[in-house]
C-alpha cells in the first residue's frame, strides 16, 4: 500500500517537474524560421560602424517543380560589433534566424589585410549556431558580391558555391577547402599557417572562380598563392586527389595526369642545428596530351623527365613559403610532433631555423602509358 | 453412491430439460440404462456400436466387455465427472450397476481453418481448427516424441472450456511449466471463450504493454516451439493458441525466416528490423527535425520540408497526431469492415487522406510520406500483437519528441529498452538475445 502511494507520489511530482522543464530548445515550428545560406563579413569602411555583416537567406519553396530559379533575400547591416549587428538584423525580419545550416563565411579581402582575422574568428567560435564545419572562404573584390552572386545554371535550394568544396561537385586540385574548425586550428598552431581559398567571379559574372589561395601568418600580410603554387600546396599536404601537371623539358611537351600522388616528408634537426625538410614524392599516372609523338619504350625517360620538371617546382614552391616564412603544409608541427616540448623551438626560433631549412625534394614518378591506343 | 443413484443425481441436476435423454432397455436377460443429451452425440455412432449389439449379443457379460472393448470407453469415478461427461457428449451407460462413459461427441467444428492472420508464400496453409481434438490431433502428428505432454484443465466457472497445456516433458523450461500451472490454478473467471484471454489472465500485472505470451494460428510454429521448449496452451474452440515463455525476437520471426535461404531470410529479417524502427521513431524524428533542431539533416531536405509546411495551419506535432489518428482509425475500421467493403473503404481514405489533405493545406506532403511509410512498416512487423504494441509505444515517442525534441526521442527509445530489459516473461528475460547461450538452447523458445 505504501510503496502504491510512493509511486503515484513519484509519478506526479515527475511529471509536474518535467512540465516546468524547458527542453532542450524551444518549440518553434521550421516554418517559422528563416534559414542562413551564407554569411558575408565586409569591411564598411565607417570607423563607428567598421563591420558590414551579409546574411544570405533561404526562401522555401513548397515545389522545385514549380519555382526552380534560385530565390533568396539578403540581409545587409553595418554595425560596430558582429553580434550586435546580427541581433539587429533578426529584428528585421518576422522569423527566428537560424544558422544551422549556413555553410560558408565568406570574407572580404581587406578584413584580412586589416588583420581583423582574429576577431572574426572569435565571433564565429563563440557563436554556438554557427557550425564549425561551415566552410571559410576569402572573397575578392569583397564578401558582398560574392554572397549576392548566383552564378548561370544555379537551381533553387543548391547553392552551387558549395559544390566547389564538399568534393562532391567539383573535384579539381585547385580549390582549397578550409572549415572554420580547421582554421581555427592552424591559427591557433605554432607550426603551421591557416590557407584559405579565394573566391572570385570571372569578368562576364557567370560564373565562380576558385583556383588561388591565400597563407595567414600572424604579424605579416596575407600572402598570396596564386593557381600553380595552390595546386603544388595542395599536393605536398597530401590533399590532390588527382593532377594534371604539364612538363616542358628537352623539346618534349606533354601534359601527364596523376591519379597516384603519394607525398611524404620529415622534417629533422641535424647535428649543426640547421634544419632539413626532406620531401618525397611518389607519382603514377598516364600521359593525356602530347605535342610531339611518343613512344611506349621511351615511358621511364619521361618519367624521368616529369621527376625533374616536379623537382626544381616543388623545391622553388618551399624556398618561396620559407623565404617568405609562411608555412601552409605544416613542417613546423611536424617537427615539433616528435620532438620533446623542452627541446621545441619557440616561435622567433623556428621561424628564422625555417628560413634557413635545407630542403631537400626527391621525386620518383612512373608513367604508366602514353594514352594512346596503338 | 451406487450407479443408480448417480444417475437419478445427474438427472436431478438438469431437472427440466427436454435435451436430456434418459432410456432403459430391456430385452431377454439384458437390461441397460442409456443416459445422453441429444444434440450433442453423434447419433449414428450411438446407433451402431450401441443399440445395434445391444439386439445382437446375446447375454450381459458379453455386451459388457464389447462396450469395455470400444475405444470409447471410459470410467466414470464420481458423480460430477459424470455429469460432466454427459455434458460433453458422452453416453452413459449403466449395465450390471456398473457406469460407463461412451464418447460419441458429435463436433461440427473439426475443420482444419486455413491461415488468415500469419500468412506465408512458403510452407503450408492450414492452421488450427475449432476443435481441442482435432488440433492435438494435429499437433501430435506433427510433433513425434514421447516426451511430449499434454495436461488438460477445466477453467471458467460457467463454461467450463477444456484447456490443454502441452509441453515436450525434456525440454520444457521447468521454473516456466511451475509458473503457468500456479498461475492457471488461480485463475477464477466466469467465461473463458479464447486462447487469447490467457495472456490476460496468466499475468498479475495489471498493465502490461508488452505481450507475455506469443499467439499463433500456425501448427508449424508450435510445434517449432515445443521443440525449442515452449508451453502451448489450447483451449476447446479456439482456433488460436498461446505460447510461453517468449522473448521480444520471437515477435519478430515469422516461420518462413526457416523456409529461406540464409541470405534470403537475413535481408527479410534486416528489412523487418528496420520497418520496426521507422514505425517506432519516424514521426517523433520529424517532430524533433522540424520544430527542435533542423540542422541535423542535409540544408536541401530541411527546406523541403520547411517549404511544404507553408499554409499549413498546425504546429508539427499536432499536424502528425491528426494524421496518425485517421490513420489508426482507417486501419481499425478495415478491421471491423466485411471483407469486401473493406478495400474500398482503405483505398477511399488513402485517397482522400493523403491528396485531399495536403491539396486542402491541412497538412505537408512530407506528412503524408510519413505517415504511409510509418503505416506500411507497421504491417512489416510479423506477430499481431507486437504491431499493437508498437502503435501504443509509438504515440509515447511522440509525445515525448514534442516535449523535449530529438534528445527527448532518444531519452525515450533509451527507456522503452530499459523498460523491455525490465520485462520478464514467466521467468525469462524479455528482451534476451536470440539464442546467446548455446548450452541454454534446449530450454529457450528459438521461433
Amino acid at each position: 500500500m505504501l510503496k502504491t502511494v510512493k509511486t503515484k507520489f513519484f509519478i506526479l511530482a515527475s511529471i509536474s517537474s518535467l512540465i516546468l522543464l524547458s527542453g532542450c530548445g524551444e518549440f518553434k515550428d521550421i516554418d517559422k524560421m528563416v534559414f542562413v545560406s551564407m554569411i558575408g563579413i565586409d569591411e564598411s569602411g565607417n570607423p563607428d560602424k567598421p563591420y558590414k555583416i551579409i546574411l544570405k537567406l533561404y526562401v522555401p519553396t513548397s515545389s522545385f517543380k514549380q519555382n526552380p530559379a534560385p530565390e533568396y533575400t539578403y540581409l545587409i547591416k553595418e554595425g560596430l560589433t558582429m553580434d550586435e549587428t546580427i541581433s539587429l538584423l533578426e529584428s528585421h525580419i518576422d522569423k527566428e534566424l537560424d544558422f544551422g545550416h549556413s555553410k560558408l563565411i565568406v570574407v572580404g579581402e581587406k578584413m584580412l589585410q586589416n588583420k581583423k582575422n582574429k576577431v572574426i574568428l572569435d565571433f564565429l567560435i563563440r557563436r554556438p549556431d554557427i557550425q564549425m564545419i561551415s566552410y571559410f572562404a576569402v572573397g575578392r573584390p569583397n564578401a558582398e558580391e560574392i554572397v549576392k552572386f548566383a552564378p548561370a545554371g544555379e537551381t533553387a535550394l543548391q547553392p552551387t558555391i558549395f559544390n566547389y568544396f564538399d568534393n562532391s561537385g567539383a573535384e579539381t586540385s585547385y580549390i582549397v577547402t578550409s572549415f572554420v574548425f580547421d582554421f581555427r586550428r592552424r591559427m591557433k598552431e605554432d607550426g603551421i599557417s591557416p590557407i584559405l581559398p579565394i573566391v572570385e567571379m570571372d569578368e562576364s559574372k557567370t560564373h565562380f572562380i576558385i583556383n588561388k589561395s591565400i597563407v595567414l601568418e600572424e604579424d605579416k600580410p596575407p600572402y598570396e598563392l596564386d593557381s600553380e603554387k595552390t595546386l603544388l600546396v595542395k599536393l605536398l599536404s597530401n590533399e590532390a586527389k588527382s593532377i594534371f601537371y604539364e612538363v616542358k623539358r628537352e623539346d618534349e611537351l606533354f601534359v601527364t595526369r596523376l591519379d597516384t600522388i603519394k607525398p611524404h616528408y620529415t622534417v629533422d634537426i641535424k647535428d649543426n642545428h640547421k634544419v632539413s625538410i626532406k620531401v618525397d614524392i611518389k607519382l603514377a599516372g598516364i600521359i593525356t596530351e602530347s605535342k610531339n609523338s611518343l613512344r611506349n619504350k621511351e615511358l621511364p625517360r619521361y618519367s624521368k623527365l616529369l621527376d625533374e620538371e616536379m623537382k626544381e617546382k616543388v623545391t622553388s614552391i618551399i624556398n618561396e613559403l620559407k623565404r617568405e616564412g609562411y608555412d601552409p603544409i605544416g613542417f613546423g608541427l611536424s617537427l615539433n610532433s616528435h620532438t620533446l616540448p623542452k627541446n621545441r623551438m619557440n616561435d622567433k626560433e623556428w621561424l628564422s631555423a625555417f628560413q634557413n631549412a635545407d630542403v631537400e625534394v626527391k621525386v620518383d614518378s612512373s608513367l604508366k602509358s602514353t594514352g594512346s591506343i596503338q | 453412491m451406487s450407479s443408480k443413484e448417480i444417475l437419478s443425481w445427474i438427472m436431478n441436476q438438469f431437472n427440466d430439460t427436454v435435451e436430456l435423454t434418459y432410456k432403459p432397455l430391456e430385452l431377454d436377460n439384458k437390461k441397460i440404462t442409456v443416459l445422453y443429451i441429444k444434440s450433442l452425440i453423434d447419433q449414428e455412432l450411438f446407433q451402431k456400436y450401441i443399440l445395434q449389439p445391444f439386439f445382437e449379443i446375446d447375454s450381459e457379460e458379453k455386451l459388457q466387455v464389447y462396450l469395455m472393448a470400444l475405444p470409447q470407453f471410459q470410467e466414470v469415478p464420481s458423480k460430477e465427472e459424470g455429469l460432466l461427461y454427459v455434458m460433453e457428449g458422452n453416453v452413459l451407460v449403466e449395465i450390471q450397476e456398473n457406469l460407463y462413459a461412451i464418447d460419441f461427441k458429435l463436433s461440427k467444428n473439426s475443420d482444419v481453418n486455413s491461415t488468415s492472420v500469419e500468412t506465408t508464400i512458403h510452407g503450408s496453409e492450414l492452421a488450427l481448427s475449432d476443435n481441442l481434438m482435432t488440433n492435438i490431433n494435429i499437433i501430435r502428428s506433427f510433433y513425434h516424441e514421447p516426451s511430449l505432454t499434454i495436461e488438460y484443465f477445466l477453467k471458467g466457472e460457467v463454461n467450463k472450456p477444456k484447456v490443454a497445456v502441452i509441453y515436450d516433458q525434456e525440454k520444457v523450461k521447468t521454473t516456466a511449466l511451475e509458473m503457468i500451472k500456479e498461475k492457471l490454478k488461480e485463475i477464477d473467471k466466469q467465461v473463458i471463450t479464447e486462447s487469447p484471454q490467457f495472456s490476460n489472465f496468466l499475468n498479475q500485472k495489471r498493465f502490461s504493454l508488452f505481450p507475455q505470451m506469443l499467439l499463433t494460428e500456425r501448427p508449424d510454429r508450435i510445434v517449432y516451439n515445443l521443440a525449442g521448449g515452449k508451453i502451448v496452451l489450447l483451449v476447446d474452440g479456439s482456433p488460436q493458441c498461446m505460447m510461453a515463455p517468449v522473448v521480444f525476437f520471437d515477435f519478430m520471426t515469422t516461420m518462413e525466416d526457416n523456409y529461406h535461404t540464409f541470405v534470403i531470410s537475413n535481408y527479410l529479417k534486416l528489412l523487418r528490423y528496420l520497418g520496426i524502427f521507422v514505425c517506432l521513431l519516424l514521426p517523433g524524428i520529424y517532430i524533433g527535425a522540424a520544430s527542435f533542431s533542423p540542422e541535423v539533416f542535409r540544408t536541401e531536405f530541411m527546406l523541403t520540408i520547411a517549404g511544404s509546411r507553408m499554409g499549413v495551419p498546425f504546429t508539427s506535432f499536432v499536424e502528425v497526431l491528426f494524421m496518425l489518428f485517421f490513420m489508426e482509425l482507417l486501419l481499425e475500421a478495415s478491421i471491423r469492415l466485411p471483407k469486401a467493403i473493406s478495400a474500398t473503404a482503405a483505398t477511399v481514405g488513402g485517397l482522400i487522406l493523403g491528396t485531399a489533405v495536403t491539396e486542402a493545406a491541412l497538412a505537408s506532403s512530407i506528412m503524408v510520406i510519413i505517415v504511409s511509410a510509418v503505416a506500411i512498416s507497421t504491417f512489416v512487423i510479423p506477430v499481431n500483437e507486437m504491431a499493437f504494441a508498437i502503435r501504443i509505444v509509438r504515440l509515447l515517442l511522440i509525445v515525448v519528441a514534442s516535449i523535449f525534441g530529438l534528445a527527448g526521442l532518444t531519452l525515450g527509445f533509451l527507456c522503452l529498452v530499459m523498460y523491455l530489459v525490465n520485462q520478464t516473461s514467466f521467468g525469462e528475460p524479455f528482451l534476451r538475445v536470440y539464442n546467446y547461450r548455446k548450452e541454454n538452447k534446449k530450454s529457450e523458445g528459438e521461433a
